[in-house]
């Protein structure tokens, strides 16, 4: 192979590490939610069931997605743990009756929907266009 | 057909069912905020030498299946009700009774504090109220030692009520989650403890049941992905037979813990002992049962791939109260273990055993000609979860 086939095909696998590594996460909250960002403490405690409240008391209620790059990215990021290790901790929860499962959507619209319809819903998307029926909320460390 | 087999069959296809018609909604079936779940497992055990766990295990035995189904509600932000119904059979143990393994009321009054009343798992060590879950662990079967799976109705739940919280100690001290109880538990007649009476010539036609009480402490620290933790658990215990009766004043047995878990690496151990001081009588004879109980593990896994984790642990047991030299006296147990998801609904595991010594998991009945100290064995499992 040529060295300048081989220079292209490097660069292409980079790129494409690049792209997926760079998979953006938009935490989006119901409007109703007073606060404007979060720590990742906090996210992972409520998603995973040990918080119930945001920081200003008020009820928080976590939707996932069922799978995907974003869903992925977001346990990672933001829960420290990987698609696996979460639905197993939720299993625990639920088959030891100390709790029930955060609802989970097919799709990133669907989500949208539900967040914008249920007070204290939080979630997350890859990318958001309007802020009309959800707000942003940013993730602070 | 046996009739455990037309349950499960049954079971079974109200769980395809479910799933192919309700595609959208993959994790639970959820209709108006019920919410169902459940698993079925079917197992596998071989056995070099030695008969285990009641099962026929040297000629291949598939004695070994379980499922369960959940339903439960949430009734407004704070209220969540529900009830899980489960059955098995585990070589002699088990049958095709349903039984309730727990039927609660959980109310949040906010973080730091919640309630719980019915029939509760109950919290006690790393495991004990999820070790009949097979689908949340890599694991067969867990450390026989700390969890053994024959004699698990003994401390499983509890019909009582529970206080559990959490107190957020900031980002440099981190979390801590308590549990407490109190209640009644019982020892269910397909226990391994009730076929051990039987052996002795005392049987049993009622349960077996007392006092319990306990709690746990659980500190998630501010090193990322380690937990520790210690539970105490006291049990008192009576009952029964038209022959006799076995008595066991109340009872503390304690448990430490510690686990770490980080991007694929999964590391954990426990310490706990169990000290027994029972009277058994047989007619006019008084027959004094002791035991202390010392059991500990290790265990670490590594998830290989999305798909697929394999891990490994020992798990050692002494009965202190006797001769630890004598194979009936120990249990030592080297573990190799790998689990398959093809999806998240289906998987399965293959666990290979290495097993010293014959305190636990042996009965006289299937094991007439007496025992081999030695054993190794190969158990295998394919799961349903959703």
């Amino acid at each position: 192979m040529s060295k300048t086939r081989f220079l292209i095909l490097l660069l292409a696998s980079l790129g494409s590490w690049s792209a997926s590594r760079a998979q953006d996460v938009v935490l989006v909250a119901n409007k109703g939610v007073q606060i404007s960002e979060i720590t990742n403490a906090d996210l992972r405690a409520i998603f995973l069931g040990t918080r119930t409240r945001f920081a200003d008391g008020s009820h928080a209620v976590p939707v996932t997605l069922k799978g995907g790059p974003v869903h992925e990215v977001f346990l990672k990021s933001h829960v420290s743990e990987s698609p696996e290790e979460f639905r197993s901790e939720w299993r625990k929860v639920v088959f030891t009756g100390q709790g029930a499962m955060p609802k989970a959507f097919d799709s990133e619209s669907d989500l949208i929907e539900y967040v914008a319809a249920t007070p204290g819903a939080v979630g997350y998307v890859s990318r958001i266009s309007s802020q009309d029926r959800v707000k942003v909320l940013a993730a602070v460390k | 057909m046996h009739l455990l087999s037309r349950y499960l069959l049954l079971f079974l296809s109200i769980c395809a069912c479910c799933v192919c018609t309700c595609a959208g909604t993959l994790y639970a079936q959820d209709s108006a905020g019920i919410a169902v779940h459940g698993f079925v497992s079917q197992g596998f055990l071989f056995s070099s030498h030695n008969n285990y766990l009641s099962m026929k295990s040297s000629d291949g035995s598939l004695q070994w299946t379980d499922g369960a189904v959940t339903i439960s509600d949430s009734l407004g932000d704070n209220l969540h009700v529900g009830v899980q119904l489960h059955m098995y059979q585990l070589g002699e143990f088990g049958g095709s009774n349903l039984q309730v393994d727990w039927a609660s009321g959980d109310y949040r009054v906010n973080d730091h504090f919640g309630i719980r009343a019915g029939k509760v798992k109950t919290v006690w060590g790393l495991f004990n109220d999820s070790q009949d879950i097979d689908a949340v662990f890599l694991w067969i079967l867990l450390p026989q030692g700390s969890y053994p799976i024959d004699h698990k109705s003994f401390y499983l739940a509890h019909v009582g009520g529970d206080i559990y919280g959490a107190l957020f100690l900031g980002k440099r001290a981190g979390t801590l989650h308590y549990a407490g109880y109190a209640g009644q538990s019982t020892v269910d007649l397909n226990d391994g403890y009730i076929k051990q009476f039987a052996e002795i010539g005392l049987v049993f036609t009622d349960s077996l049941g007392g006092k319990t009480y306990g709690g746990d402490l659980q500190w998630e620290t501010p090193v990322k992905g380690l937990t520790i933790g210690s539970s105490g658990n006291v049990q008192a215990l009576d009952g029964t037979a038209p022959t006799g009766s076995v008595h066991l004043p109340p009872t503390f047995t304690p448990s430490t813990y510690a686990k770490f878990s980080r991007g694929k690496f999964y590391l954990a151990g426990e310490y706990d002992r169990e000290p027994i001081n029972a009277t058994i009588t047989i007619g006019s004879t008084v027959i004094p049962f002791v035991v202390d109980g010392r059991s500990w593990f290790v265990m670490g896994s590594y998830r290989v791939s999305k798909k697929f984790q394999a891990g490994s642990y020992y798990s050692h047991y002494v009965n202190k109260a006797a001769d630890t030299t004598q194979p009936a006296n120990y249990s030592k147990d080297w573990v190799l273990s790998g689990r398959y998801d093809f999806n998240p609904y289906f998987y399965a595991k293959i666990e290979s055993h290495f097993l010293h010594g014959t305190s636990l998991g042996y009965y006289a009945s299937t094991n007439p000609n007496g025992l081999a100290p030695d054993s190794k064995m190969l158990a295998a499992k394919i799961g349903f979860t959703f």
